[in-house]
């Protein structure tokens, strides 16, 4: 199934050719989503390239429903024989998952947002296909020599590579809903080694757009450069309560937990703190989060999500208080509410569940500089490790080790590493105490977004 | 699936403008998922994917290109792709492809995918009642089955070919319990490199009602201690400490790039004298073993720490090469879609001499870690972070009160000399492992060890 800029009929045809082979079924409703991407990996290492992968492939998903029962299979193969047989092994396993009467196919009335086509142009770029391999190859290494070049303690680049795609995808079901999509993304990572004395310490850059011409190559070193270098001679400190600040990617890591524990998914399966919690305040300060599916260069962005439902900009909290869960056709039913565009599929592979667009905190006014200077005594996390395990969105036990450097008097001071924060997920909510102007989004299940944000009393753990 | 002749063919395409190594890899896999979630099956579903990788090795870089086919005219092309990357003079030709054996053989007894789904349902709904049995406080059961039947067919540019077909079954269970405003979660898991016979000899039921009674005991937890302190790690999953902190360093890619922490340490102490610490892929029918890894060389056992001593790394084709040492039998790749890495398998701490119980008895003033919520380690500085799921206060010598919200962070260099006791109790635990963006079955293990001091962070400073 070969893609191209200019291709797209070809793919919706597909989907109507298999669409006939669902007449003589005895279900109730169907679904074809089919995905085609072409994807381009680099990575290069000591000035040369240490790996170049290509890749060409599609596939299709097909969700049935029956009797208010669902099933699904998926295939990578177009042939039809094995598209049937596919088929029939959705139509099987819908027989032994269980009977729910708010199954069912999406209908258009369901969107609780106007359908914003618009958003479709930004999606992919037209010089996508103007970088060649060998100006991306060039580009990476002269990534990789100014990195070097800006510090002596730089020794070496653990990890540096490119990667993009071009990809399609179809949803077709039969409600009616017919609608194909092309998306182009790019993005490049760096991660350095830096040595002082007997102490190494990585730190990583990062940058993304629908073509490598939207990055920023001076920032991804700059950024990888600092964070590498700003923890060399890290020591452990005594453990005490203190007020942190965390940087936006900390920040982001942070907010993701709270993104998984709004998802309706989440709280109607009692996995989620907020559950029963709308309308009540949650943060102190007057924090705005956003779900925002059509944000113009927001990489989640698309006019309708994983189910065809129209996505749209949902205030998920505003001024602190928590205002709606995330919703996809399913959860909405059972809370009888509209779906918020929050079906998310990260391929064909997979079914859709509920998941985030752009999730973000509105930044602030205040720059951190300003922020850092009013603070006599805190710990300025710049990187915290094991975020998966040590933060529990359905306890809301919140325990991560944490590198950064020691704020003394309004300036930056020691680097600390080998320390926990810890902490439960509402009260480290109500501790903010104020956010930064530097919002700054990280790709991470969706994508999601924060500025700097300070919270008091943390419990800080080491010696 | 392909002919040799083709795959010959294939290969001498890959080569045609030079090259070092070429292979190919065919992968062709059913898998089918189940789910119960809030008391009903919420998701079946399966898969059917045929798919094609091709490597081409020159000097230090990899050149790597998949397709969802095995058509030999879409195979050229890509190999056309492929070597078009490279001009060199110096060419290899294959002539003749030679079958791999290897020692590690499996028997299957029910294929997974002839198990009707409703079978299937009816051992989540049986496990799903069995954790809601253990008490009134369980608010919420989610367990899963997941099974693939596997096809694999790699040849090389040495001139050797290797087949192999897996099966593999999964099962576990998250249990979420309440008590007056507490939650707390349990989880376990059950897998082996077999069919739908793994249930014959321990029941979903069993695994539910573990997952269940964690989560019950942890509703009693007090705040975690901060500080310090010495701490006894659990066996079974206890070992995912080993295979984060060091596993990984020893992993031959991270040697090669100088991001790893047991670079040039061959041959040198770098653990208490009582750590002996293996990989084995070949131990049978557990969750990380294979008959061939993802270059097609054929399953070993190897002894990576002799009693303290650092005896070996683990390897895939471009690491040995480079560094000059064997093919450990380490390349693992998730699927066609991946260029093979050097990953572990079934990775341990070797039995020790150590009575568990004498190992409590030992410690005056420190806590007990039996199961983890997993972790995350920089290779290339060896800091770790665990997340302890279970665990408990232990005091002269006594297990007392659980603990919750705490975690153990290190350095994994560091904790291995500082291990000072070993059990007798070695257990293994299967799970997923993630590196460049590849997961993979990796089971780890351990007997009952005593680490001499290990910071704890909670939140009761």
């Amino acid at each position: 199934m070969k893609i191209s800029l200019d291709s797209k009929n070809k793919l919706i045809k597909k989907a109507e050719n298999i669409s006939l082979f669902f007449k003589d079924k005895y279900i109730d409703d169907f679904e074809i989503y089919i995905s085609a991407s072409i994807d381009n990996e680099i990575e290069v290492y000591n000035k040369s390239v240490e790996s170049l992968s290509h890749s060409d492939t599609s596939g299709v998903g097909i969700r049935i429903f029956k009797d208010k029962k669902a099933g699904y299979a998926w295939i990578n193969s177009f042939e039809d024989s094995k598209i049937k047989d596919c088929i029939d092994k959705a139509v099987l396993n819908a027989r032994a998952s269980g009977a729910d009467e708010y199954n069912g196919i999406p209908q258009e009335k369901e969107s609780r947002y106007v359908l914003n086509k618009n958003i479709e142009n930004f999606l992919y770029s037209e010089s996508f296909n103007e970088y060649s391999v060998d100006k991306k190859i060039n580009m990476l290494k002269y990534v990789e020599e100014i990195s070097r070049k800006k510090d002596k303690r730089i020794i070496g680049v653990d990890s540096l590579s490119y990667s993009d795609s071009l990809y399609e995808t179809v949803i077709l079901n039969s409600s009616g809903f017919k609608r194909s999509l092309l998306q182009t993304s790019s993005f490049i990572f760096l991660n350095l080694i830096a040595r002082k004395d007997d102490d190494t310490s990585t730190g990583f850059g990062f940058s993304y757009g629908r073509d490598p011409g939207s990055f920023n190559l001076e920032d991804v070193a700059e950024e990888a450069v600092k964070r590498s270098t700003m923890l060399l001679g890290a020591r452990k400190i005594k453990s005490k309560s203190s007020t942190i600040i965390l940087d936006p990617i900390t920040a982001s890591q942070f907010l993701g937990v709270i993104a998984s524990a709004v998802t309706a998914d989440a709280v109607q399966k009692g996995k989620s703190l907020f559950k029963g919690k709308i309308n009540e305040r949650i943060f102190d300060i007057d924090l705005n989060i956003y779900d925002n599916g059509i944000m113009e260069d927001g990489f989640s962005s698309k006019p309708f999500d994983a189910e065809g439902i129209n996505k749209g900009k949902t205030t998920v909290f505003e001024k602190g208080i928590l205002k709606t869960y995330l919703y996809d056709c399913y959860t909405a039913r059972k809370d009888n509410k509209q779906s918020t565009g929050n079906a998310s599929r990260a391929s064909y592979r997979i079914p859709p569940t509920v998941g985030i667009s752009n999730f973000y905190i509105e930044p602030g006014k205040k720059d951190v500089s300003e922020i850092i200077s009013r603070i006599d005594e805190g710990f300025y996390v710049i990187d915290v490790i094991g975020m998966h395990s040590g933060a529990n969105p359905v306890s809301g036990d919140l325990s991560v080790g944490a590198k950064g450097v020691l704020i003394k008097n309004g300036s930056i001071d020691d680097p600390v590493k080998e320390v926990t924060i810890a902490s439960d997920l509402m009260s480290f909510c109500k501790k903010i105490e104020c956010i930064g102007n530097d919002l700054k989004f990280f790709p991470s299940g969706g994508f999601i977004g924060s500025p700097s944000i300070v919270i008091r009393d943390i419990a800080i753990s080491g010696n | 699936m392909i002919s040799k002749k083709t795959v010959k063919k294939i290969l001498n395409l890959l080569l045609e403008s030079g090259g070092d190594f070429a292979d190919i890899f065919i992968q062709s896999k059913i898998s089918n998922n189940l789910r119960l979630d809030d008391n009903k099956i919420e998701n079946v579903s399966s898969g059917y994917e045929t798919g094609c990788g091709l490597r081409l090795i020159f000097n230090d870089s990899t050149y790597y290109a998949f397709i969802d086919s095995v058509d030999e005219e879409r195979l050229a092309e890509s190999a056309r792709i492929v070597r078009s990357a490279i001009n060199n003079s110096q060419k290899i030709n294959i002539l003749n492809l030679n079958k791999r054996k290897s020692g590690y053989g499996t028997r299957i007894l029910k294929y997974p995918n002839l198990v009707n789904p409703e079978q299937k349902a009816e051992y989540l709904i049986a496990a799903d009642n069995a954790a809601r049995d253990v008490s009134e406080k369980i608010i919420q059961v989610t367990s899963v089955i997941n099974d693939v039947e596997e096809y694999e067919f790699i040849a090389n540019s040495e001139g050797y070919l290797c087949e192999n077909k897996s099966v593999k079954t999964f099962m576990a269970a998250n249990v979420i319990a309440m008590k007056s405003g507490e939650i707390r979660t349990g989880y376990k898991s059950y897998a082996l490199t077999r069919g739908m016979e793994i249930f014959s000899k321990k029941k979903p039921d069993d695994v539910a009602k573990q997952a269940a009674e964690i989560a019950v005991r942890m509703l009693d937890a007090v705040n975690a201690p901060t500080g310090t302190m010495p701490v006894i790690i659990g066996p079974g999953f206890g070992g995912v400490i080993f295979h984060e902190a060091c596993g990984h360093s020893l992993e031959a890619d991270a040697v090669v790039k100088d991001a790893s922490v047991f670079k040039n340490k061959i041959g040198k102490k770098i653990a208490s004298e009582c750590v002996n610490a293996v990989d084995d892929s070949t131990l049978k029918y557990h969750w990380g073993s294979y008959k061939f890894d993802g270059e097609g060389y054929p399953a070993k056992r190897n002894q990576l720490i002799k009693e303290g001593v650092l005896l070996s790394y683990l390897t895939d084709y471009k690491s040995a090469k480079k560094m000059s040492i064997p093919l450990s039998g380490n390349a693992r790749r998730q699927s066609y879609r991946d260029i093979p890495y050097p990953r572990m398998s079934n990775t341990f701490i070797d039995a020790g001499k150590d009575k568990p119980g004498d190992i409590i008895k030992s410690v005056d003033d420190g806590i007990y870690a039996k199961e983890f919520a997993g972790g995350q380690v920089d290779p290339a500085t060896g800091d770790f972070v665990f997340g302890i799921s279970e665990g408990y206060i232990v005091k002269k010598g006594k297990l007392c009160e659980p603990i919750k919200g705490a975690t153990l962070i290190g350095s994994g260099p560091e904790i291995l000399k500082k291990i000072e006791m070993v059990g007798n109790n070695l257990e293994f635990s299967p799970g997923f492992c993630g590196k460049n963006g590849q997961s993979i079955a990796n089971e780890v293990g351990q007997p009952t060890i005593l680490v001499s001091s290990i910071t704890v962070g909670g939140t009761e400073i």
